[in-house]
């Protein structure tokens, strides 16, 4: 299980970093850090990001779900990825 | 009549101390706050030496601060320069250089980012003070509760709002008082804006779309609830706050609505006392706008048209009886007070079914761009068709035709300005910001034209021989030099890019090339 969450931090930090973050001009996100106010996920990248972990996770998220609690941070989103993952 | 901006609030003040005008962030201030501290930061920036005319940079996220920062600077005679709390400090540096901020409002946190540079103070709305030059906003309650003087009349310069350049070099879109005002008494006597009305504010402070929230509110002693910057990331919460703030007036760009009826299921919401809904700044897609349409039944709903050199000079009623035969939505007829009409190349008018350009005249139009004569003047053209010098009118580059009804329709640009979620951004900008970096020899970038966001930004880019780039280090490349909305979302890197048979980088052939990518 533990394993499997790194994974899971892994793949999530990577999309961030790879496609959301150097837009914004971040290359240090460290996985506690504000994802929104420091504008790596803005309007557009939420849904890229969604579509991403729909794809990858085999999961539904839905519109209400989309919330700052759960897309924060990397940990943040991971913790959602876990809890629909059981 | 209000000649000056601040005397809207002024008046408000007299009528109403006691109601909420501004609400942000959990916080809220009433008109007899909101007058009270303006004044006081007037106070403080003449001690400091602002003087009528200087330029004050607002640099921080939304906050009721915000209003109170844009009317003390009025109060003072002084001219502000709202910046985007969000864009690199490069850029933010590039703009408070150019237009030479006498003075700077912003955060602690904000205030490390730039540059150091000198001003006669910074004001500081959160964070602590160090140094002489710098003040905390707590002490504003040192300064005396009665605005200095007024000294400042119509014609001199309220505000200046930059937008992307052509060139990489934002330009300053300078407005006068009295251009704001001819757009706020139209909108008061159009939408009948009352003191029982709550106005939404979903447009960043730089962008003219907020002239419209906070002024309309202030005027009639309504309220304006800033949407901060990370509720429109989440479409759940923005509604949410449009129940909870009981909106009865909302504006935005087309795109943000959209990105509500995707995500917000508004069908699920009380939306009732949405009484009026007006956009601006894109062109609104047909598929959504019925769909909006049917989802507020009761509420007006407004196509408005301006560049921000005239702010809004059409509008149209969407008449719901009519959107299902409709292909295109008009931006309609002048506002009060406002002459449009389209010449061709030539200078001449253009008749009904002909197509031109859109030239704006009246006193909402700007005076021109901040320390670019060149622009303002190329901007500007002497009216042809009337018989006396001296009058000018603006081109907007926007290319129109009028229909049967007396309305005009937007055709397209005569220039590479695109327009993406509502953001003007000139392709030239963007190129400028790749062009910057050492391995690239070619750039060209792509706007894809896209229901949801109006285009989004592809380019395409040949690198030096030898050299290794990759697609992530140049987005964060321009991460540095232009704000995020102009980021190409794709950078396709090539050895080179197909060419013309004149020898010109071929955007026909890229264009094809990006939207069949963009299918696929």
């Amino acid at each position: 299980m533990l394993s499997m969450d790194r994974d899971a931090r892994a793949a999530i930090r990577e999309f961030v970093m790879d496609r959301l973050a150097p837009t914004t001009g971040r290359l240090d996100i460290a996985d506690e850090d504000d994802l929104i106010d420091t504008g790596v996920i803005d309007s557009l990248g939420i849904f890229q990001l969604v579509a991403f972990l729909e794809e990858r996770f085999g999961i539904t998220i839905g519109d209400e779900e989309i919330t700052p609690e759960n897309f924060g941070s990397v940990l943040a989103i991971e913790r959602l990825v876990a809890s629909r993952s059981r | 009549m209000a000649y000056l901006l601040q005397q809207l609030l002024i008046d408000s003040a007299h009528r109403y101390p006691d109601k909420v005008a501004v609400r942000a962030r959990g916080r809220s201030l009433t008109y007899g706050e909101l007058d009270l501290r303006s004044s006081q930061l007037a106070r403080l920036l003449r001690e400091r030496g602002v003087r009528r005319g200087d330029r004050v940079g607002l640099f921080f996220p939304k906050a009721v601060e915000s209003v109170v920062a844009m009317l003390g600077v009025l109060k003072a005679g002084a001219v502000y320069v709202p910046l985007d709390p969000h864009a690199p400090a490069r850029r933010v540096a590039s703009i408070a250089d150019d237009c030479g901020v006498r003075a700077l409002i912003t955060t602690a946190e904000r205030l490390r980012t730039l540059p150091p540079r000198s001003t006669a103070c910074t004001v500081l709305v959160s964070g602590a003070a160090q140094g002489a030059e710098q003040v905390p906003w707590s002490a504003l309650e040192t300064f005396p509760a009665s605005a200095p003087p007024e000294s400042a009349i119509e014609s001199d310069l309220a505000y200046i709002l930059y937008t992307s350049g052509s060139t990489g070099r934002p330009k300053g879109v300078m407005l006068t008082h009295r251009n704001a005002l001819t757009f706020v008494d139209w909108c008061a006597a159009t939408f009948r804006i009352g003191p029982d009305d709550r106005l939404s504010n979903h447009a960043p402070l730089h962008f003219d779309l907020s002239v419209f929230d906070v002024y309309n509110a202030l005027g009639a002693g309504a309220t304006v609830s800033l949407i901060h910057e990370e509720i429109t990331v989440f479409p759940q919460r923005l509604a949410a706050l449009i129940e909870e703030h009981d909106i009865t007036v909302w504006y935005s760009v087309p795109s943000a609505l959209v990105y509500l009826l995707l995500h917000a299921d508004l069908a699920a919401r009380d939306l009732d006392r949405l009484r009026l809904v007006l956009f601006a700044g894109e062109v609104f897609p047909m598929k959504y706008l019925k769909t909006l349409a049917d989802l507020l039944p009761r509420a007006e709903l407004y196509n408005l048209y301006g560049p921000t050199e005239t702010n809004v000079c059409t509008y149209h009623r969407v008449d719901r009886w009519k959107l299902a035969g409709q292909e295109r939505l008009p931006i309609g007829r002048a506002c009060a007070n406002t002459d449009v009409f389209a010449l061709d190349d030539e200078g001449r008018r253009v008749g009904p079914g002909g197509t031109g350009e859109l030239v704006v005249r009246g006193p909402s139009v700007t005076p021109g761009y901040w320390g670019d004569p060149e622009k303002s003047r190329r901007a500007r053209l002497d009216n042809p068709l009337a018989p006396y010098p001296g009058e000018p009118l603006y081109r907007t580059g926007d290319l129109v035709t009028l229909d049967e009804h007396g309305e005009y329709l937007f055709l397209g640009r005569r220039d590479n300005q695109v327009k993406s979620r509502g953001y003007r951004i000139e392709l030239g900008d963007i190129e400028a910001a790749l062009y910057a970096h050492p391995a690239v020899v070619e750039a060209a970038v792509i706007a894809v034209p896209d229901d949801d966001v109006g285009s989004r930004l592809r380019a395409f880019v040949a690198v030096r021989a030898g050299e290794t780039l990759t697609a992530g280090v140049l987005q964060t490349h321009c991460a540095g030099l232009i704000p995020r909305y102009m980021v190409p979302e794709r950078i396709e890197l090539r050895a080179e890019l197909p060419k013309t048979s004149t020898g010109k980088t071929d955007r026909t052939r890229l264009t094809a090339e990006a939207r069949v990518a963009e299918a696929a």
